[in-house]
């Protein structure tokens, strides 16, 4: 169990957590970074004074209370379906990838793939507005044409870490992957 | 010689990029400028042949200036409608039988057209016009007069703009139409369906029919030409005199500068026309770019 | 290589026994689904097998042994051991607990090992040893193992999604190691029926149902449900011959029955209640399909009748009926007042607009006798609106989508004048927008060239030039007053078009929404997987790895995806902008579309 500092594409620090449940068995865990308050008390400042402003020129009380109300349901919205708070990648050998990620409400999304269907993990890269970037992906392939690559699933796609990061992820995973074959 | 110097060697430079020549990539040599031609297929224009030509333009301009004349004259009531139309009449058999003594005296037609066929469009204009004259004068009621006016001017101004000068017998069609666009604004506003209809009549005589006349005049008889041209612009600015006198000087001023003035000015200019043509001439996209628009 | 064992997990506390499962070929894993308890003889156990074999289609074999020792027990291991001589397989799995451990232990036997008894016997002790060391020299050559515990119950009644159609009993194994597992569990359900407390020969553990006493009234339906639903089938047939009759597709009758809405919910709902009756599909996986969505039918039928009996019980009471009938007329009055209103002040200069008067007063006028006779029509109609209302209402029996239908159609015809305003107002700015177009054209000297599809230029004659040019004129000075009326009427025009839409979608809506799948996905989330999840579970120092698996429902987006109804598309189907360029160039548009059956 090793838990190191990485960063991601912009900058910030995010924790990888390498977990070693047994010999063909690993879990990752990229934890994005917290939600910083100061950007919480702006947009709901913002949100607030606007509504303020409105309130002084109609005098109405109802664009206050829906400008609360408009604050609290982005807030449960955003960290119910935007914040991630953390995603992980649970390899196990011969049997499959579990690729699952946990929103800050508690939400997760989780989705198995089965070994038939996994080709290779490679990283990639891609043209991310004007940078380029490195991601990690699964290749997946039809059992009928074992030669073909299907589609694509790309992971850790909302921490989006660098490469230093993905080579260690991806150094354990072709171990865990070449071990099974 | 190229700002790197030439290696002294036996293969000739070649003025291509497509393949590897042991030059630097910025060398020339004095093959370089060979090709180059300067002025090529220019003419040399004549001062008195350039204002000649120049006239016509005149001629247009104060045709569009007897109108605007005759429309403020109906419009202040100092000509009756049926004076304007029984004139427009006569001057149009009198131009149509001089038309047709002027081809007769060249040409003996070959894409020509029967009395008959004629017939028939002059009668088409009349009761087209005729019949639509009520429409036509209550089609502008609700619009402002000033609205009006500016359309009718913007529409001359494309019509003098658009006016094919060079070949004006049939008549343009943007030219034509702008012209009776603006004839029909400006009739519009006068006070009765009479009015209207002699004023649509008179337009067709001065924008449609004159030019194909004079365009005859210049083709057949290019002595009279000259004369005919001065008489229409003294007319023009003599008619526009008696209503404004303004207009008239504006307008003779217009005349001379055409006439006169620029014609000068492209004989005086041409002298430091320095058009140069070689193997560089840039690609022309001949093809057809509006489909790429949407 | 890995060794994968899918351990049921009400067995965790089973006492000591065979364990009877099957090996998935090609995944090197093993599907235990029972364990038989000692004592028990082994030939009643072989003949047990393969009468479960030949029920459930699945190759059931014993897999191995399972020992949860117990106090005074201690001499049960060899005995354990000895059965794979009886038992002869392949590979022998001997999977044990131990005290005070939460983890299984397992060691794997081949067949060779089995034969050469008593040396292999040496070296399992030997490496037994070495993994209660916890050492890790030996493992690297030893044979790993998963446990991946799963809940019997739910593995047995979910069904994985996607549907794979070619998924069937005949002998073609899906390719993907879940799906064999999930479906050996459902196949094997005939093991399940061994009752724990049976007094049989053998006794074994596995999931069991909790009891039956619900079962009676599930029968007693059952029974009822059959002359019911004989007699059900027997009026839509007879119903269905109505409808067949040549009388009625005749050409005008079946323009009339496209375009009422009430006719096109009849034909749909017959459609629905005839498939409800057809034979079941064969195959495992289309009857999971079938069965859904028969289910779903017979839900949204059954709740549309419930909300249309609702509706029925509120109409009938305190003369509502007489109420809303009585109401009509003046609303009707109040509208066309409205409407008199807004053409008298179109008539004026609405707005400061440039209006050309004549036309003006000529479309102004027409459109107010229009008014008249509308309402005369209504006037004339009055006695009888709240008999219509009457016999109307006893529509909503059959359903709330009869019922919205009927109203959408009524709304369709109360408010014919507004439809006629618009297609008037349309035609003519259709008419004008064409003119101006190609006018425009002449304008410049320019003509559209049908076969090359592209604008040339083109040389006219005069009194073609000079004709051109004053209709364009007269139509360009004409254009602000059509263009007006054209717009005001459009808009009474969309808001009626936008009130039937609604009733149209909500409709639709009842249709095709697959409530009893939702439903499925609500209170029994494992009943519709999109796949699995594992968890890792304990981890202890010498045990193998423990998975626990757990099955991720279905998403609900797509279980409205997967097991809507087809149903005749009542979204729109050209686009907005489409919309607006209809808009903009006149021409008329529909509530109603094409009515093509989706197909599935």
């Amino acid at each position: 169990m090793e838990d190191e500092a990485f960063s991601n594409i912009s900058g910030k620090a995010i924790s990888l957590d390498c977990q070693t449940h047994s010999s063909f068995c690993r879990e990752f865990t990229v934890s994005s970074p917290k939600m910083s308050i100061g950007k919480v008390m702006v947009y709901t400042c913002s949100v607030w004074l606007l509504a303020y402003a409105v309130f002084f020129f109609t005098e109405n009380t109802a664009v206050l209370s829906s400008a609360i109300l408009i604050t609290l349901t982005g807030m449960m919205l955003h960290i119910h379906f935007v914040k991630v708070d953390h995603e992980s990648l649970l390899v196990i050998g011969s049997l499959g990838i579990q690729v699952s990620s946990s929103y800050a409400s508690g939400r997760e999304v989780t989705t198995f793939i089965e070994m038939s269907r996994i080709k290779d993990i490679v990283i990639n890269e891609a043209v991310y507005l004007n940078q380029i970037i490195y991601y990690l992906c699964v290749l997946l392939k039809e059992p009928s044409e074992p030669n073909v690559v299907s589609s694509v699933v790309p992971l850790f796609q909302s921490s989006k870490p660098r490469l230093n990061c993905l080579a260690k992820v991806y150094e354990s995973c072709q171990e865990i992957l070449s071990k099974c074959q | 010689m190229g700002p790197d110097g030439a290696p002294s060697q036996s293969v000739p430079w070649r003025k291509v990029l497509w393949e590897w020549q042991p030059f630097p990539d910025n060398y020339v040599d004095q093959r370089f400028l060979e090709e180059l031609r300067r002025n090529e297929g220019i003419r040399q224009y004549r001062y008195w042949a350039v204002v000649k030509e120049a006239g016509f333009v005149g001629q247009q301009l104060s045709c569009v200036a007897i109108f605007i004349t005759l429309w403020l004259y109906m419009e202040q009531g100092l000509l009756a409608p049926e004076t304007l139309f029984w004139t427009s009449l006569t001057c149009a058999l009198l131009g149509y039988g001089l038309y047709q003594a002027l081809t007769s005296q060249t040409e003996s037609c070959s894409d020509h057209r029967t009395h008959l066929a004629d017939s028939q469009s002059a009668a088409l204009f009349l009761s087209f016009t005729f019949g639509f004259s009520p429409v036509l004068k209550t089609l502008t009621e609700s619009v402002s007069t000033d609205t009006v006016y500016a359309m009718s001017a913007l529409m001359l101004l494309a019509h003098l703009v658009s006016f094919p000068y060079a070949h004006p017998s049939p008549p343009g069609s943007l030219s034509l139409n702008a012209a009776l666009f603006a004839s029909v604004c400006l009739a519009s506003r006068l006070p009765g369906a009479l009015h209207t209809f002699a004023m649509l009549t008179c337009a067709l005589l001065v924008f449609a029919l004159w030019p194909c006349l004079l365009q005859r005049i210049r083709a057949n008889a290019p002595g009279q030409f000259t004369g005919v041209c001065v008489g229409v612009c003294v007319g023009g600015v003599g008619g526009l005199g008696s209503q404004s006198l303004g207009g008239a000087v504006l307008l003779s001023l217009a005349l001379v500068s055409v006439t006169l003035i620029c014609p000068l000015l492209l004989v005086r200019l041409q002298r430091h026309k320095d058009n140069i043509h070689g193997p560089w001439d840039e690609a022309e996209i001949r093809e057809d770019l509006s489909r790429f628009l949407h | 290589m890995v060794l994968k064992i899918f351990f049921p997990q009400c067995c965790n506390r089973a006492e000591s026994g065979l364990l009877v499962g099957r090996w998935i070929s090609g995944h090197d894993s093993a599907v235990v689904l029972a364990v038989i308890h000692y004592p028990f003889i082994p030939a009643q156990v072989k003949q047990y097998i393969q009468q479960m074999q030949a029920q459930s289609r699945v190759d059931l074999t014993v897999l191995g042994s399972w020992s949860l020792p117990k106090d005074g027990q201690e001499g049960m291991e060899s005995f354990l051991r000895d059965l794979s001589t009886i038992f002869p397989q392949e590979r022998w799995l001997q999977i044990r607990r131990q005290f005070g451990k939460t983890g299984f232990s397992c060691e794997v036997l081949s067949r060779d090992q089995i034969c050469g008894k008593n040396p292999g016997e040496k070296a399992e002790k030997k490496k037994k040893k070495s993994e209660e060391d916890g050492g890790d020299a030996e493992r690297e050559d030893e044979e790993k193992v998963i446990f991946v515990h799963y809940e019997q119950r739910k593995v047995m009644l979910s069904q994985l999604h996607p549907v794979e159609a070619q998924e069937s009993g005949n002998g073609s194994e899906p390719n993907s190691e879940l799906r064999q597992v999930f479906g050996t569990v459902a196949r094997s359900q005939p093991l399940f029926v061994l009752d724990r407390y049976d007094d049989g020969p053998l006794r074994s553990t596995h999931w069991q149902s909790e009891g039956r006493e619900a079962s009676i009234v599930v029968e007693l339906l059952k029974r009822a449900s059959v002359p019911l639903g004989l007699l059900l089938g027997r009026m839509l047939s007879v119903w269905t011959w109505i409808c067949s009759a040549r009388i009625l597709s005749v050409f005008p009758l079946r323009f009339l029955f496209s375009k009422l809405s009430t006719c096109v919910q009849l034909s749909y709902r017959t459609e629905r209640l005839q498939t409800l009756g057809a034979p079941q599909a064969a195959p495992q996986a289309a009857a999971h399909m079938d069965f859904m969505r028969k289910a779903n039918v017979l839900v949204s039928v059954l709740l549309d009748v419930s909300l249309g009996v609702l509706l029925m019980s509120w109409l009938y009471r305190d003369q509502n009926i007489a109420m809303l009938a009585s109401n009509m007329v003046p609303a009707a009055d109040r509208v066309a007042q409205k409407l008199e209103e807004l053409l008298q002040w179109l008539m004026g200069a609405p707005a400061g607009l440039k209006m050309n008067r004549a036309l003006d007063q000529v479309l102004g006028r027409f459109f107010l006798y229009h008014i008249h006779l509308w309402i005369s029509y209504i006037h004339l109609m009055a006695p009888f609106i709240q008999g219509i209302l009457w016999y109307g209402g006893l529509s909503a029996c059959l359903g709330l989508t009869f019922a919205l239908s009927l109203l959408s159609d009524m709304v369709a015809l109360f408010t014919f004048h507004i439809y006629c305003f618009y297609v008037y107002g349309a035609r003519l700015y259709c008419l004008k927008i064409y003119g101006l177009s190609s006018l425009w054209r002449l304008f410049r000297g320019k003509k559209w060239n049908v076969l090359r599809q592209r604008v040339d230029s083109c040389s006219y004659d005069l009194d073609q030039l000079f004709i051109g040019t004053l209709l364009f004129t007269i139509l360009l000075f004409l254009l602000p007053t059509t263009a007006l009326y054209y717009l005001v009427f459009t808009l009474l025009r969309l808001v009626v078009v936008l009130f039937q839409g609604v009733l149209h979608l909500s409709v639709d809506f009842i249709n095709s929404f697959p409530l009893f799948a939702m439903a499925l996905r609500i209170c029994r989330p494992y009943r519709l997987a999109e796949g699995v999840k594992f968890r890792v579970l304990c981890e202890e120092p010498g045990t193998a790895l423990h998975l626990l698996m757990e099955i991720n429902p279905l998403k609900c987006s797509s279980v409205v995806q997967t097991y809507r109804t087809p149903t005749y598309s009542c979204y729109p189907r050209d686009s907005w902008v489409a919309l607006v360029k209809k808009l903009f160039i006149g021409e008329l548009i529909y509530p109603w579309r094409h009515k093509t059956t989706k197909s599935d």
